[in-house]
């Protein structure tokens, strides 16, 4: 079924992706990351001694704290939180750093659509930049079913609103990895606004499977000349 | 919590003494005199009203919102202006989230005392109905990297959004006058601010030697020096406010020494910063023109409005490659065939919304004046038919109808003006470059001209 969407884009298309890295001075790893005109800025600031009260001490914890645009912090933001530390929990190797805290600050920028999986992909590579030991890279991608159930990729604020459901998946960031079962445990698979059938969640993961394929290409071209900056500067 | 006190950076002895020492010479650790200030610069978001500047290796964003609300009892005929600052985390390790500390709330201060008791926002324009609406402005800090100085370029940051952020136009309505309709910004134009003058924070450090004194300091002078003390000046040398939060003495030689210097620096800051607002401003202009001609015919105008609007920059080219040009083009708003755009990532996308942008005329007209100059005819004249006509044909051909159907919807209720002067430049480019096709749609606009 062929669908229009407003930009001209076709339902698998994604938008225009642009990320960069060291942006700040304090933070120990920083990166935006633009999706079309959704852009957001992800700190990390190094494993810091210590961690929270209700926090296993056997393992390092992540703390993430998300600030948004305008206005106050609200239960949406609390959300975002929750479902980051989830995903980074699966992804950073937290035996290595035993009773520390690694926290990850992700300001918004913009707004304009899949803002959570921009904000992970933003979180994934200040990470890296930070040189925090992580398994693998996650990728995040949002599919939208729209009115006539259709379902499309990376959409606007403007589709985001119109669309009947959508759903938010994060993929792991492996070297070409045949296995399918693997890859589903990776990363929860987070939010899920609307109804979404079993049918529509198999043809959204493939779909989404496959258009990680490139974000996931991108962001390791991203990373590459990188590597002979100055060491970390968690010291 | 106490770990993140134990994480944070502390100055080394060595390191003090020797800013401290080097100052004795005139030298700072960075290479600066004295009284220099560090590269300033200001870059604008999307949204009307966001800015981001860096000043040095500092780097703050600001974001200015408008709400209708009720007013204040003591002061019904007039808008509120409020600001927030946080010191986001991210800035600094020592930064913690949550409330606001205290250096927060000074810097906060500091930014409100001088625009509201200097009167700079016009606040009485803000008044839709007295005692009953006005809008409440709301402007955002966010500190994102702390190098030092926080104060001045969080007060560049919030004079530079506050000049650029548009607020919706309301009008009242209904049966008693007392409806308020607030237009959307497709439907009417938002309006500025009305802003009298640009007061500036030029923050000043003191050392233990009476006679150093220090501009815009960097965070580690800042640890070093024992006294600070910010001036806020407009361009006309009024002081609009001063702070200075305890720390050494000064006398008040040194002090109306500092206030000279401030003048002066607050002149050159008010120039920076109307410069780059102005650049902002002369673009969001003529992206508006971009989206409006290409609102009216897809192919053809679309590419060519752009070219109008890129009329410096591909002067010189082929018409061939131009068209290559525009397409590879970041700024251009042409639209993009799904059949060409394998390189997904690269491409550029036209904005949803652009499309059913029918934008009031106002603003519009004096740069559809510009863009119709005879630089564009002669330039036009010169092309060659064969070239364009084919990459349009193939670009047309993949293009959706749809568009073009609401292309034909929109330019019927348009206002004359706006009729006119688009189906002008329609008229003069489909004429010098496509003498040949002769389709319904272009008939139609151009009936509608006559």
């Amino acid at each position: 079924m062929e669908m229009d969407r407003p930009d001209g884009r076709s339902p698998n298309q994604l938008r225009p992706l642009a990320c960069s890295r060291s942006v700040l001075h304090r933070a120990h790893g920083s990166a935006t990351w633009a999706q079309g005109e959704t852009k957001v800025l992800a700190a990390v600031y190094g494993p810091k001694a210590g961690t929270k009260k209700n926090e296993n001490p056997e393992k390092a914890s992540i703390e993430i704290i998300w600030k948004p645009n305008t206005g106050h912090i609200g239960q949406a933001d609390r959300e975002y939180e929750m479902i980051l530390k989830k995903t980074f929990e699966s992804i950073c190797i937290r035996t290595i750093y035993p009773n520390t805290t690694t926290s990850i600050v992700v300001q918004v920028v913009h707004d304009d659509g899949a803002l959570l999986p921009c904000a992970i992909n933003a979180a994934c590579a200040a990470l890296v930049d930070a040189g925090i030991p992580l398994r693998h890279l996650a990728v995040a991608i949002c599919c939208s079913v729209t009115d006539n159930n259709c379902i499309i990729l990376d959409p606007s604020k403007q589709e985001e609103e119109k669309a009947k459901a959508f759903a938010y998946l994060v993929f792991p960031n492996t070297t070409v990895s045949v296995v399918p079962e693997k890859s589903l445990q990776a990363g929860s698979d987070p939010m899920a606004h609307g109804i979404i059938t079993s049918v529509t969640h198999g043809a959204m993961s493939e779909r989404g499977r496959a258009t990680t394929q490139r974000l996931s290409e991108f962001l390791r071209k991203n990373m590459e000349p990188k590597s002979t900056r100055e060491a970390s500067k968690a010291g | 919590m106490e770990q993140r006190l134990a994480n944070c950076w502390r100055l080394t002895v060595n390191e003090k003494k020797f800013i401290e020492s080097a100052l004795l010479s005139d030298v700072r650790v960075d290479g600066r005199g004295p009284l220099d200030y560090r590269k300033l610069n200001i870059k604008f978001g999307k949204n009307d009203g966001s800015a981001e500047v860096q000043l040095g290796e500092t780097r703050v964003m600001s974001y200015v919102s408008a709400q209708l609300v009720q007013p204040y009892r003591d002061r019904p005929n007039e808008g509120t202006l409020s600001i927030f600052t946080e010191f986001s985390p991210m800035a600094d390790p020592s930064f913690e989230p949550g409330r606001p500390g205290e250096s927060a709330v000074e810097l906060g201060r500091i930014i409100d005392r001088g625009l509201r008791e200097s009167r700079a926002i016009d606040t009485e324009s803000l008044c839709i109905l007295s005692a009953k609406l006005v809008w409440a402005i709301r402007v955002d800090i966010h500190i994102l990297d702390n190098a030092g100085n926080l104060v001045d370029a969080a007060n560049i940051a919030a004079l530079a959004s506050l000049l650029t952020f548009r607020r919706p136009e309301c009008s009242l309505g209904g049966e008693d006058g007392q409806q308020v309709v607030v237009h959307p910004p497709e439907v009417r134009e938002p309006l500025p601010l009305i802003i009298h003058h640009l007061p500036v924070a030029v923050t000043f450090g003191y050392f233990s030697n009476e006679n150093l004194v220090v501009l815009d300091p960097t965070y580690h002078e800042e640890a070093v020096m024992t006294g600070r003390m910010t001036a806020t000046l407009n361009a006309n040398g009024d002081v609009c406010a001063i702070q200075k939060p305890g720390g050494q003495e000064i006398s008040h030689r040194v002090i109306m020494h500092c206030l000279r210097l401030a003048h002066v620096k607050a002149g050159d800051m008010t120039a920076k910063i109307k410069d780059a607002v102005e650049k902002h401003n002369t673009e969001r202009a003529l992206q508006k023109i971009k989206r409006h001609s290409s609102s009216v015919a897809v192919d053809v105008c679309g590419t060519t409005a752009s070219l109008g609007g890129k009329q410096n920059q591909s002067d010189g080219d082929k018409e061939g490659s131009r068209l290559d040009q525009l397409k590879l083009k970041d700024e251009t708003k042409s639209m993009e065939c799904d059949a060409t755009s394998s390189a997904q990532v690269q491409s550029n996308k036209k904005d949803g919304s652009s499309k059913n942008f029918v934008g009031g005329p106002s603003s519009w007209d004096p740069y559809s004046d510009c863009v119709n100059s005879d630089l564009l005819k002669a330039s036009l004249a010169s092309r060659g038919h064969s070239t364009p006509s084919k990459k349009k044909d193939s670009r047309r051909e993949t293009k959706p109808e749809e568009p073009q159907n609401e292309v034909k919807i929109d330019s019927a209720p348009m206002d004359t003006a706006l009729t006119s002067g688009q189906s002008n430049e329609g008229k003069t480019l489909k004429d010098a470059v496509k003498p040949k096709h002769k389709r319904k749609k272009k008939k139609g606009s151009s009936n509608n001209a006559n």
